[in-house]
């Protein structure tokens, strides 16, 4: 029998002797290497946490190895970060140099601190998702292998977030990294008047149209759509498995930069749209691969130190942000939905 | 969400006001049997318990008598 | 088996980072089902869109969240995958573990499902990917066995997630993990038994740097703050400048407010405290020498979500500053998710967020109706237009 309502494990029984021991009193840390953090406690304490980049799906036999180096390493311990890294928590600082080896050895990437590329956080993409306009677990790969140099180095201006979402659901919240890769559909809802007479609630369906594109059509039990009014945003496709939007030909991803959710220095920050579209290109979707290489290349070449993407752009303006990386600039790099209107430049102040 | 054990007549509107319908949120149950929303949470807590009722998640959560709606085809 | 061919997911498996199509592979060793996951997303792979359908009623007796239906549009051809459901698992705080509990996970997902998991979902829960309507009672009845519950899903709340926080972070202005532990279990009912309009969603951070993503990813943000002014420790000061920071450049001259002053003599900081925003960039440069205040809390905001459908948002400040070290102080804290979710529960409409029920209805009328007193930390600037919605106890009879 199911014991109901007894909520997540304690996780003062999952955290290590020196955590207990040193709860609260931490009063600085250092990085003494890409990938390892030391942190001293008031107590004079010293814990190293080695940080190990996962590609998040994972299988049991991923688990058990990463269960079999704690125990041997760790004293059993280890926990997770919030861009689904591994972090091993070491309290004998000369057992770090055996376990990176252990680690290496067994392929595993030890990095993701400091000025870096942290692991991308990421959607479900083909792998499970109903929704999706791309996959994600693949570009992922596709795009961490490009850039593997900058994970295990600390050489970057600033930390970069990449983020994925494979459709604007956004389970992986990219909407606010400093670099966001989003699947994109492009193409009206085929309307399947069958599965949608079947099960679908009409007027939800026509309620959950942002444009107001759906129209009902009592007919047929189903709707019509005007195509000049849909953005195609799948809204009404999640509402209904009969407003079928996938389209292979069509659906791709679009790049956007410049987000934030830290409050350091300024404030946090949306990502914004620079590259429209690409197409998907599997299994190594190269036009992303390079569009991202190269934006990433220009903001190495001219950030100042400790600049993330957003400030540097912000610094050189938007404009420049363009001739520096070649990318050309359309109207559909200008907002046309609800809340655009602050976007437009209200002032004779710009570059070239 | 109320603490405690549900008052039996609610639950018993509840479960009337679920056969009349395919599926309902438990705002619209309340609204439907004139009780206060809580206590609709609350007999509804109990009647999945007890299954007689399920939620149901098509977009969002539904409540329905078990069993009154289908895997999607 | 069918010696089925993967030409374009055998090409992920080079490369340097690890490969998910590896991991795939070992589960499809001793799992029929995720040999046939390997192949569909092959198929997905030609055909370039997914091949799932949309979710059905799938749970366990009592609960209404925390198991995602998921059906494949192609079952004849991987019937493997005719089911291939989720369980979310709700995470300890601060994502800790030791290898005891892990291995419990994989022995019962060995058991009664496809032996591929995701450490962890974005929302924070251990997501344990794909299992068969059967199934799901026998592993739900193990998993809870072995000390762990299911996380939210549907219209509930979701399971909240923190940050590392005090366990391994000096930055931590309270205490996260427990605020995390402390109101998950208090809102069991509200996670298991979806009731809302739609998803809720809580993360706390322990500093302004926000490693939750608090603002973008959740309906309430709780962001650790203090009130009073930084503490500077100048000796440690001096030693940064003795071993080559360049103070004035890295630190002073990026201030957002420019309240830091270096004297390049005596090699001294000092703030004007009245003018610093709390933003971190200091403290992370410098932190054996900067540290937060001594008066510390959490400013509470409220209404972040993504893209669909009006646009993104950022969650809004609605508490400046709220304690958060005590029981009480947690209680003032469900007092006032007690308001604002009643709230939204009264206003909003199917499938909103309670960010776009405040937008929709205006925030005045939120914050008059969840008794929140207006200040002048709530908005970057005050309204331009004057079109002021006038109480009538307040116009001149």
């Amino acid at each position: 029998m199911s014991i109901l309502d007894q909520g997540p494990p304690d996780y003062k029984k999952m955290i290590p002797p020196i955590i207990k021991d040193n709860y609260g009193k931490w009063i600085y840390h250092e990085i003494p290497k890409p990938g390892v953090l030391k942190h001293v406690s008031e107590t004079g304490d010293e814990l190293f946490s080695v940080r190990v980049g996962s590609p998040r799906l994972i299988s049991l036999d991923f688990v058990r190895n990463l269960c079999d180096l704690a125990d041997a390493y760790c004293d059993g311990y280890l926990r997770f970060t919030s861009r689904n890294n591994v972090e091993f928590l070491l309290s004998d600082a000369s057992k770090v140099e055996p376990l990176i080896a252990a680690l290496t050895e067994k392929g595993l990437p030890v990095g993701g601190t400091g000025a870096s590329l942290s692991n991308i956080v990421h959607t479900q993409g083909w792998i499970h998702c109903h929704t999706p306009a791309t996959d994600a677990s693949g570009i992922v790969k596709a795009v961490m292998d490009d850039l593997f140099e900058y994970f295990g180095s600390m050489k970057l201006p600033a930390k970069l977030r990449v983020g994925l979402a494979c459709c604007l659901n956004m389970c992986g919240a990219a909407h606010c990294s400093d670099l966001a890769i989003v699947g994109v559909h492009r193409t009206v809802p085929r309307i399947n008047d069958e599965k949608i007479a079947k099960g679908t609630e009409i007027p939800s369906l026509v309620a959950s149209c942002p444009t107001g594109a759906i129209r009902p059509n009592p007919k047929a039990k189903s709707v019509t759509i005007v195509d000049d009014k849909c953005m195609y945003c799948g809204n009404c496709y999640t509402m209904s498995p009969g407003m079928e939007i996938m389209d292979g030909k069509n659906d791709g991803c679009a790049i956007l930069v410049g987000g934030k959710v830290s409050n350091a220095r300024n404030v946090p920050s949306f990502s914004r749209m620079v590259i429209p579209f690409l197409p998907n290109n599997p299994p190594r979707w190269p036009e992303v691969t390079d569009a991202v290489r190269m934006i990433v290349e220009v903001w190495i070449a001219h950030a100042r130190k400790g600049e993330r993407m957003s400030e540097w752009i912000e610094r050189i303006g938007w404009e420049r942000f363009f001739t520096l990386t070649d990318i050309p600039f359309s109207d559909k790099l200008i907002d046309d939905y609800i809340f655009s209107r602050e976007t437009f430049r209200t002032s004779a102040t710009f570059k070239y | 969400m109320d603490k405690g054990a549900a008052n039996p007549e609610i639950k018993d509107k509840v479960v009337a006001y679920l056969h009349t319908v395919q599926k309902a949120k438990s705002k619209d149950i309340a609204t439907a049997i004139g009780e206060k929303k809580s206590a609709v949470d609350l007999a509804v807590k109990e009647l999945t318990a007890e299954d007689i009722c399920e939620y149901l998640y098509i977009t969002t959560t539904y409540i329905c008598i078990k069993g009154k709606v289908g895997a999607p085809e | 088996m069918t010696e089925k061919k993967t030409p374009q997911l055998d090409e992920l498996e080079k490369g340097q980072w690890p490969s998910f199509v590896t991991e795939i592979k070992k589960a499809a060793a001793t799992n029929a089902a995720s040999e046939d996951l390997l192949h569909l997303l092959e198929r997905s792979y030609e055909d370039r869109i997914g091949h799932w359908k949309h979710g059905g009623i799938v749970g366990v007796r009592g609960y209404g969240g925390g198991v995602i239906g998921r059906y494949t549009d192609l079952p004849e051809e991987y019937p493997n995958l005719a089911e291939f459901h989720t369980i979310r698992l709700a995470q300890p705080a601060g994502w800790f573990y030791d290898s005891k509990a892990l291995r419990s996970i994989c022995d019962i997902w060995e058991k009664h499902g496809s032996g591929l998991t995701n450490f962890h979902g974005s929302t924070g829960d251990i997501i344990m990917l794909g299992t068969t309507t059967d199934h799901i009672q026998p592993a739900f009845d193990e998993f809870s066995e072995a000390g762990f519950d299911l996380g939210g899903s549907g219209s509930d709340l979701r399971s909240p997630s923190c940050c590392v926080g005090p366990a391994r972070c000096e930055y931590a202005c309270y205490d996260t993990l427990e605020a995390c532990h402390n109101i998950t279990n208090e809102y069991q009912d509200e996670i298991h038994r979806p009731m809302w309009p739609y998803k809720f969603k809580i993360k706390f951070s322990g500093c302004a740097n926000d490693c939750t993503a608090s603002i973008a990813r959740s309906d309430c943000s709780v962001i650790g703050t203090w009130r009073d002014t930084i503490q500077i420790d100048q000796d440690a000061v001096k030693q940064y400048a003795a071993d080559g920071l360049d103070i004035q450049d890295r630190v002073c001259d990026k201030c957002p407010t420019r309240c830091l002053k270096f004297n390049s003599e005596t090699k001294e900081l000092t703030v004007i405290g009245e003018d610093c925003t709390r933003c971190m960039h200091c403290i992370n440069y410098m932190p054996k020498a900067i540290r937060a205040g001594k008066v510390k809390g959490a400013t509470i905001l409220f209404g972040g979500k993504s893209t669909i459908v009006q646009s993104a948002f950022m969650s809004w400040v609605i508490v400046p500053f709220m304690k958060m070290e005590s029981e009480d102080d947690f209680a003032e804290f469900k007092d006032l998710m007690g308001r604002v979710w009643e709230w939204w529960d009264e206003n909003g409409k199917t499938r909103e967020r309670i960010g776009e029920t405040i937008y929709r209805l205006g925030m005045g009328k939120f914050l008059r109706e969840c008794e929140l007193p207006p200040v002048p930390q709530m908005v970057f600037r005050p309204r331009a237009n004057p079109y002021v919605f006038w109480p009538q106890d307040e116009i001149i009879k």
